[in-house]
């Protein structure tokens, strides 16, 4: 049982001041054991911040990050999931399903986290899921000014992956939570 | 037959065993009122020849009725050889002391040697071959009672208890059953042994499963029905549909009565359960190590203290209780028998449950200061010893200002494991279990006697070599330390 902070898109300070009051009181450290960023910060302190809520922190290479140095795409093995990190701002169409598709076979990857499009989204194809957590704070995006502050957790057990979302609309933290199997094993490797 | 009254045995702290009601000289042998009549039963169906120390300033020593040997020096070894005589066709059980001088005895060593290690007055040294013969030749016997005791359909826990308490046999599992019955976790009819045992087994793998479940686990039980209609992979491309959660049950839930919460919030007594069991007995391989059956007998002590803390929400888990437990997992673990070794675990947190109960409070913080408290407590072991040996308190207490929660606190909450070897505790534990007074006040008596047992060395030592010694109890002949505990009690009727 194994959980999985994923979010991203926070732009802070330039577009978004923090996290809603309501995500901070529930992100307290002891719970989560990975974090995944999609990236866009943009500071260190929030990446210190996120450090604080759990050490075993993933950043993907955002656009506006101003630490230039967190690799464009990873990849990381959670139990029998593999999970891929990748801003999004470089697969264009931005947030085309397909060609995020293409990504998530080239890193051949289970579970595509991507952001950049500031809106949450979660779609299965035969190659995997690609989720996107949207923005932490809410911040407005290239493409939308409309968007709600929202986050995913992941709660990972065995081959079957419980997909928590938790949005703030109008004050309330809403929480849905999506299922999903996978079908075979992680094959071992031979060494 | 001669029964002398008891000497100032305060001050010479010497070992004796009981004349045999038929024996007729009898010297100046010290002769503990009440226990002989306990003595004298055990061993009047065996021919026994007492084999008492003879101390510096007595010169003669009791003739055994059956033999003949009797020299002064000699008498101590021809009368460890007698009881074995009598006993070559019983000699198989798989008793330590037995077997540790049975070579010597056999060999028949002309040691008058062998009565130099009899102990200087005041002394506790533990090698002492004398005494340990004729406790040796009584656990043959204890074990022949305790067989036939066990034996019949309807136990007289009496009975039991009285033979108990001198020492259970380490061979054979005896300890595990008598320790079963002593707690009341086995009722007293053989019949229904198997139908409370299957009863109770099944009600703790009960109490696993419930307790020590994931909330992931919890939450897809609750939702069973919806779970049904959901498809993971109904079809190949799509947008994932997100469905509602059950209960606002979700993992960074912050609700008091949320299953996650709920989850988080035991992580820490686990986390420090799966420490301290990690920390048992280091030097035992049975508890420590990285064997499979080292790690599996971990395993099994923190789910018992797991489910221990979550079924006591007032007291959950509080160091020390790993140490109380592991005496009781290691020997029912131990027991021969298939069936019992494997549900050990079941066995040994009922048995954890019931031993707790008389010593709980002393693990209530908040009880410490109250009349059922620790400290209560520790105050009743330094009356017993003003009652006793007022000199001995007076000197503690008042000269030295040895404040006796220094060592007393963990003698009494960790019903004395940690002061004595392993072996030598589960032995201590025979006599707490089996003393019909309880197990509180056998504890009381047994501190009390081990602070007058070198009542000699604290009397002349100060506050740091006091302390020292006390903290760092010297070993000593565990025979002779609950001898010394068991006249404590008649020594108050008296």
């Amino acid at each position: 049982m194994v959980l999985v902070l994923a979010l991203g898109d926070l732009h802070m300070p330039h577009r978004g001041s923090d996290l809603p009051l309501k995500f901070k009181s529930m992100l307290v450290p002891g719970k989560i054991q990975h974090i995944i960023c999609t990236g866009n910060l943009c500071i260190k302190e929030v990446h210190d911040y996120l450090k604080t809520v759990c050490p075993d922190l993933h950043i993907a290479q955002g656009e506006y990050d101003e630490e230039t140095r967190f690799p464009e795409t990873k990849t990381l093995t959670i139990g029998q999931f593999k999970l891929g990190v990748c801003h999004g701002h470089q697969v264009i169409p931005w947030g085309d399903l397909d060609s995020l598709a293409m990504l998530q076979r080239q890193l051949d990857v289970d579970i595509l986290v991507t952001g950049h499009t500031h809106q949450f989204t979660a779609y299965k194809h035969e190659a995997g899921v690609v989720i996107n957590p949207g923005s932490a704070t809410g911040s407005y995006s290239s493409i939308t000014y409309d968007v709600n502050p929202s986050f995913v957790l992941m709660d990972i057990d065995g081959l079957r992956v419980v997909v928590y979302v938790y949005e703030l609309i109008d004050g309330e933290v809403k929480v849905d939570k999506i299922d999903f199997k996978k079908t075979t094993d992680i094959k071992p490797l031979t060494h | 037959m001669v029964k002398k009254g008891v000497p100032d045995w305060l001050n010479s702290s010497l070992w004796s065993s009981p004349q045999p009601p038929s024996s007729n000289d009898v010297v100046e042998s010290h002769e503990p009122p009440a226990s002989a009549d306990v003595k004298s039963a055990v061993v009047e169906s065996i021919v026994e020849p007492p084999v008492p120390v003879p101390p510096p300033s007595v010169t003669r020593i009791v003739e055994p009725p059956s033999s003949s040997v009797h020299s002064s020096t000699a008498s101590v070894k021809g009368e460890i050889r007698d009881p074995l005589s009598s006993h070559n066709g019983n000699n198989n059980y798989g008793n330590t002391n037995f077997n540790n001088y049975n070579s010597e005895e056999e060999n028949g060593i002309s040691n008058n040697s062998s009565t130099a290690p009899i102990p200087a007055v005041g002394a506790n040294t533990g090698a002492v071959v004398a005494p340990a013969a004729s406790s040796l030749a009584e656990d043959i016997s204890s074990q022949a009672q305790l067989l036939q005791e066990l034996s019949r359909k309807i136990i007289n826990m009496g009975e039991l208890r009285r033979i108990a308490s001198q020492g259970i046999p380490d061979g054979a599992g005896i300890r595990s059953t008598v320790w079963k019955l002593l707690l009341g976790y086995l009722p007293p009819d053989r019949t229904l042994w198997s139908s409370e045992l299957a009863k109770k087994r099944s009600q703790y793998n009960h109490f696993k499963e419930e307790l020590l479940m994931y909330p992931s686990d919890i939450t897809r039980k609750l939702e069973k029905s919806s779970l049904e209609n959901s498809e993971p992979y109904g079809e190949s491309k799509g947008f994932l549909s997100r469905s509602e959660i059950t209960h606002g049950e979700h993992p960074l839930s912050l609700g008091k009565s949320s299953v996650w919460n709920m989850f988080f919030q035991d992580t820490e007594i686990i986390e420090q359960i799966d420490r301290d069991v990690k920390r048992t007995h280091p030097d035992m391989h049975f508890f420590s190590g990285d064997s499979t059956v080292a790690k599996s007998n971990q395993e099994a002590l923190k789910n018992i203290l797991i489910v221990f803390a979550k079924l006591n929400p007032g007291i959950r888990y509080v160091q020390g209780m790993n140490e109380i437990l592991a005496p009781l997992f290691y020997v029912f673990k131990n027991d021969p028998s298939e069936e019992n070794a494997v549900s050990a675990e079941a066995d040994t947190f009922f048995c954890f449950v019931e031993l707790l109960s008389g010593f709980r409070d002393n693990f209530v913080q908040q009880l410490d200061n109250s009349v059922v408290g620790i400290r209560a407590t520790i105050t009743r072991l330094s009356q017993l010893l003003k009652e006793h040996d007022e000199e001995l308190w007076r000197h503690l207490e008042i000269t030295t200002k040895v404040n006796p929660q220094f060592y007393a606190f963990r003698w009494i909450t960790l019903l004395l494991t940690q002061e004595f070897n392993f072996a030598d505790s589960l032995h201590i534990w025979d006599t707490l279990l089996s003393d019909p007074d309880g197990p509180q006040e056998t504890l009381l008596r047994v501190c009390c006697a081990m602070l007058v047992i070198v009542r000699r060395r604290l009397l002349a030592g100060d506050f740091t070599s006091n302390l020292k010694l006390l903290q760092h109890y010297p070993s000593t002949n565990i025979s002779h330390l609950l001898y010394v505990a068991s006249k404590l009690r008649t020594h108050v009727a008296g």
